[in-house]
């Protein structure tokens, strides 16, 4: 049996894409491939199955005092002639935070688990794919379940590919410590997307997608609560822990968000390849019915410095509109009546990020087939800049991920 | 207004996707060498990890699915 280990789980063009994510999942199974001639020149594989597995671990930390630790494994099986595969992963979050949303509540820092596996499977018939897939995340509070159908269609000789997907999606999310049946809310998720790719010339390939996802229910934290201050109360952006708390009212009621949520986003892909490099740009547009509009621009350009090494630079930048019910300072209006929608996630406020970093692969297996084992270096770094918010106004994060991929 | 702008940028990308159409030409498969290629895999090619980081940064980015509950501390 031919075994190949790769470095990375499949992932989505969006979050909740998880159609598309386990669906493209085995294509992304890519180990570093050097120039153009000498593409896969690993032995004769020995059955007509191939498969893929792979290991990351991940570390994440900000200057907001979180911190994530996130080990993964991940594998598929594939039958190219037979025009099957199934594919899994699975992945814990080990979450640190003393952010200063918690220390604003005079809480403690803050651990938890979070455990996530995915499944799924794919068939092709003819120029028809069939794709099938399921997620579970659990973690103490929040519990989600999805399952989802992908459909591909190849046309006019593979050079335009036609895809529709649906998923759904039910989470409950409840408090730490208190049983579902004592607190929980459920919130269902549809996704809707469909989108085509097309191959533009013998280099180019490019892809757009529309995604729609329509949310119902409270997606509000239970652990958040917001400062209310009596009307005509000056608070500046970025206002301290102890200057929010001088100049507050003593009622703090909890988050509370609208109900339902439409969200849709439009991406375009390209990838061009030169003689020892690819060039890959996206561009995403998002609205959604509270009014968050976005743009996100993404850029890598991955080099074959050898048949054993690939380095992969990568930018990003991001910028958001607030939702329309976002204050700095939400107003308790006399009698004490809470504003309707009311909420202290800065991700839902205005915001601009920017993410440099980038991607080392070096291949380290026999000479005949040097990707046979891969070891895998991925390093990031980002600062987002909060606009119109209380506590902090910048944060600075780094991502740093070890893999190792083999073929066995 | 929100409806507006989505169905137009819809009407877009459909008016953009049929005009690729057009314009494609047709690439023979043995033609493909550069499009065989790893790295020209048509999904996204961020990890986990970076997918995860995302889902939490930016607002526009993922949804409630699989994101987690959390403790409200972003």
């Amino acid at each position: 049996m031919r075994m190949q280990l790769t470095a990375r789980l499949p992932s989505s063009s969006s979050r909740v894409c998880l159609a598309c994510a386990l669906v493209v999942g085995v294509a992304r199974a890519q180990p570093v491939a050097g120039p153009e001639a000498p593409q896969e020149p690993a032995a004769v594989p020995s059955s007509p199955y191939v498969v893929h597995a792979s290991s990351e671990a991940a570390e994440y930390a900000d200057t907001d005092h979180v911190f994530v630790f996130t080990p993964t494994v991940a594998g598929s099986v594939e039958r190219p002639g037979g025009g099957w595969s199934v594919n899994g992963s699975y992945l814990v979050d080990v979450i640190s935070a003393a952010s200063v949303d918690i220390v604003s509540t005079a809480s403690r820092r803050w651990t938890e688990v979070r455990q996530a596996g995915t499944l799924g499977g794919t068939y092709q018939l003819g120029a028809l794919g069939i794709g099938a897939n399921g997620a579970l995340s659990s973690e103490p509070d929040y519990l989600s379940l999805a399952a989802g159908l992908v459909l591909t269609y190849d046309l006019f000789d593979k050079n335009v590919t036609l895809l529709a997907a649906y998923n759904h999606g039910h989470d409950i999310a409840g408090r730490t410590g208190t049983p579902f049946s004592v607190f929980s809310h459920s919130i269902n998720l549809d996704n809707v997307n469909a989108g085509a790719t097309f191959v533009l010339d013998r280099a180019t390939i490019a892809t757009a997608l529309v995604d729609a996802d329509f949310v119902n229910g409270d997606t509000s934290k239970p652990y958040r609560y917001i400062p209310l201050f009596a009307p005509g109360t000056h608070v500046s952006p970025g206002a301290s822990i102890d200057t929010v708390n001088a100049l507050r009212a003593s009622e703090r009621p909890l988050e509370q968000l609208p109900l339902t949520r439409n969200r849709y986003a439009l991406t375009f892909r390209v990838a061009h390849r030169f003689d020892a490099s690819t060039l890959r740009l996206e561009e995403r547009l998002y609205d959604d019915t509270w009014a968050l509009k976005a743009t996100t621009t993404d850029a890598r350009l991955l080099f074959d410095l050898s048949r054993r090494v690939e380095l992969g630079p990568h930018l990003r930048a991001y910028a958001q509109t607030s939702v329309d019910f976002w204050e700095l300072a939400y107003v308790l209006q006399p009698g004490l009546v809470y504003p309707a929608y009311r909420t202290g996630d800065r991700e839902l406020g205005p915001l601009v990020t920017g993410t440099g970093g980038g991607t080392l692969r070096w291949g380290v297996g026999p000479s005949r087939a040097p990707t046979q084992w891969v070891l895998g270096l991925d390093l990031s770094a980002t600062y987002t800049r909060f606009l119109d918010d209380l506590y902090v106004t910048n944060r600075t994060s780094v991502l740093g991920g070890l893999s190792i991929e083999a073929e066995l | 207004m929100l409806r507006f702008s989505f169905a137009t940028a819809a009407a877009s990308l459909v008016l953009v996707s049929l005009a690729s159409l057009a314009s494609c030409a047709r690439v023979a498969p043995y033609d493909r060498g550069k499009l065989a290629h790893p790295s020209m895999t048509t999904a996204d090619v961020a990890g986990p990890a970076e997918s995860h980081v995302r889902s939490i940064h930016e607002g526009a980015t993922g949804g409630v699915l699989g994101a987690g509950g959390g403790c409200g501390c972003n």
